[in-house]
């Protein structure tokens, strides 16, 4: 007898368990957990769970809770393909979310797009497919832009010089960095620059010093990195410690704040697209909060991008409304505008044709050594996406 | 100058790592894939006895050398040990299964994020200047520093200490050296503690100069064709390997292109291996294919 109800606890147990999800939101992400390039993906995939839970403590979005599916590809395509695909297929989810390298995008488009689920890049560069004329199903909240980031740069390098511009790159041996980086390198001319040198420096590498050498006897008053972190920070340690005094301009990735203060050094600027902790927003704190109470193993610095990709998704399934559909989520993700509390320099606003956003705004920081602190050495500056 | 700086530091880097493969190889004929690991593993064990010790960094540092010449002993104990009789790949299938362990462990430990374990330790990396305008940061000096005095103590120690000397035997006669009263079990264990405890001050030392990752493994990965180079069972080849390998990857970098450092030790490695297929210093084995 007690066996036979056991059995049937398990079968109700299994019926009921399809029925639960059914009646929320499921979503999946494909990321890069593990593996060399974590350290930039991890801890904003660990916020947007944060973030959702927190959702989902609060009732949820239109009274449904959202699941998210976690799936590691330690930045592996092949992994990543078999990911969406069990995430589709499998698991019925209604969005798509890719936090991991480039290499891992055309596998999962091809699945999304199969099955016509729409694809969220978040914390992962934004294809190409997502700016004007936008790709219907692909979507964008990361920070960095291609092209962008670069004509932005320049413009601060081109306001701050004080004598005529030397300028070295550094680029990571990646197809993005690279193409960046010649891109950057196809533009300082026009600005009056003079490009004296480009490294591309294969990952990993147990010492930047060869790489720094050149830069250094090429005689770059400025260098200019748009690279995963690792490669910008380190190609600038290897400069100073050859007694390099020039100015060095890197991405603001997740962990640019933290190595701010690590580093201590006034010719070392970050410009990005999230505003740092340092402003001590209100959202700030939030976050800070948050990480917390979920014991985080992360600094709460690194949370802003996943968090605002939290934001973009809760907006988007309360746009959707329920139920939700694949199809009901991707009309709604093109009409969608989210205010992101001053993370960012405006809010993240995606058209029909427009799944990057239509503004695009850029903060420099650097460490003050009078004031031994992070200051603002430019405030927001916007571009337009067209 | 700065150049020759480049070169010897680079050299002392692979030549560390190199000597870990080649230790366990020429005692033991395993090929220790986990090597790279290993190595990252020994560097994270300094952020934890640096947290630990708080600014004691002499002694942070040598409780966690300590700690991973441990690791190795107990890696072949619990491990290779079973693999003891076994194909020669089987064991080395076992040491490529212990390297997905340990960075999958170290990930889920750690975290995946960045780590300066010279912060922990409250030492300044700061640049020694060289004559020539050279400047060489006090880790890279102590990487070089370190490899003369390992590769020093190691030739002294196999040609002269009588644990040295059965070492040897054990790696070129095994079944001799057992039946002269050699413990096979022994010897293998202080290889592969020996073998990590070198790699863990390359790792150690990487981690201090430059911060510490989960690259670090693939770094490990890329002192390999230096033993190859050299010949796996040859300390004096690794050397050798390790500074053919990083003279051609520093000249190319500086004169040709940056990007074939990844490429060079890879084609430095087959160009021996046509003409000495057991690399430069290797001893001839008997092939068992043709």
């Amino acid at each position: 007898m007690l066996r036979k109800l056991a059995a049937g606890a398990a079968v109700a147990a299994l019926i009921h368990c399809p029925a639960s999800a059914q009646d929320a939101y499921t979503i999946g992400l494909t990321g890069a957990l593990t593996g060399p390039p974590a350290s930039t993906y991890a801890p904003a995939v660990e916020a947007l769970r944060v973030y959702l839970e927190r959702v989902n403590a609060a009732g949820g979005v239109n009274g449904k809770k959202v699941n998210l599916i976690l799936q590691d590809d330690s930045a592996e395509p092949g992994k990543a393909a078999a990911n969406a695909k069990k995430l589709i297929a499998q698991d019925n989810v209604i969005l798509l979310m890719n936090a991991s390298l480039s290499s891992t995008y055309a596998p999962v488009v091809a699945e999304a797009k199969r099955a016509g689920v729409p694809v969220l890049f978040a914390s992962s560069v934004c294809p190409k497919d997502v700016y004007p004329p936008a790709d219907p199903l692909e979507f964008c909240t990361t920070a960095f832009a291609a092209n962008y980031d670069s004509r932005a740069t320049l413009a601060f390098i081109k306001e701050t010089a004080k004598e005529p511009v030397k300028i070295g790159f550094s680029a990571m041996a990646i197809p993005l960095s690279r193409g960046e980086m010649d891109f950057a390198e196809s533009q300082a001319p026009g600005l009056g620059m003079t490009v004296v040198d480009k490294e591309v420096i294969p990952p990993p590498t147990p010492d930047y010093t060869p790489f720094a050498t050149k830069l250094k006897d090429a005689g770059a008053n400025w260098v200019f990195s748009w690279a995963p972190w690792v490669t910008q920070v380190r190609t600038l340690e290897a400069l100073r410690r050859l007694g390099w005094r020039g100015e060095y301009v890197a991405w603001s990735h997740i962990e640019a704040e933290g190595e701010l203060a690590r580093l201590k050094d006034g010719r070392f600027y970050v410009i990005g697209a999230n505003a740092l902790f340092q402003d001590e927003l209100p959202i700030h704190k939030e976050i800070a909060g948050a990480a917390k109470q979920a014991g985080v193993p992360y600094p709460a610095q690194q949370m802003a991008e996943g968090w605002i990709a939290g934001m973009v998704v809760e907006a988007a399934l309360k746009a959707a409304g329920w139920p939700a559909s694949a199809e009901k989520l991707a009309a709604a993700m093109a009409n969608l505008t989210v205010d992101t509390k001053g993370l960012r320099g405006g809010p993240i606003a995606w058209t029909k044709d427009n799944h990057f956003r239509t503004r695009q705004y850029y903060r420099v920081y650097a460490w003050d050594e009078a004031k031994s602190a992070i200051v603002r050495v430019k405030d927001w500056t916007a571009f337009d996406v067209k | 100058m700065q150049l020759a700086v480049n070169i010897a530091v680079l050299t002392a880097i692979y030549a560390l790592i190199a000597c870990g493969y080649v230790l366990v190889y020429r005692v033991s004929r395993v090929l220790n894939l986990a090597h790279g690991e290993l190595m990252m593993l020994s560097a994270y064990l300094l952020l934890v006895t640096a947290s630990q010790f708080g600014s004691h960094w002499a002694v942070a540092i040598a409780t966690a050398l300590g700690l991973s010449g441990l690791v190795g002993v107990l890696v072949y104990l619990f491990l290779m040990r079973k693999m003891t009789g076994e194909m020669v790949l089987a064991a080395v299938l076992t040491t490529v299964a212990l390297g997905i362990l340990l960075r999958g462990a170290t990930v889920l430990i750690w975290s995946a994020q960045q780590h300066y374990p010279v912060q922990r330790l409250n030492i300044t990396n700061f640049a020694i200047a060289l004559p020539g305008g050279a400047r060489i940061s006090l880790c890279a000096a102590l990487l070089v520093a370190t490899m003369i005095l390992v590769y020093s103590s190691l030739f002294a120690f196999l040609r002269l200490g009588r644990w040295g000397v059965r070492m040897r035997a054990a790696g070129q006669r095994p079944l001799l050296a057992a039946q002269r009263g050699i413990n096979l079990h022994i010897i293998y264990a202080m290889a592969w503690g020996l073998s990590t405890l070198i790699g863990a001050m390359a790792g150690m030392l990487i981690a201090m100069d430059q911060g510490l990752d989960q690259t670090m493994a693939t770094i490990g990965l890329k002192a390999f064709p230096a033993a190859l180079v050299g010949g796996l069972d040859s300390l004096l080849g690794a050397l050798v390997g390790a500074l053919i390998v990083a003279t051609a990857e520093i000249l190319l970098i500086h004169y040709v292109d940056p990007l074939l450092s990844e490429v060079v030790p890879f084609a430095v490695l087959i160009a021996v291996l046509v003409v000495w297929p057991w690399g430069l210093f290797g001893t001839r084995e008997e092939l068992d294919r043709v």
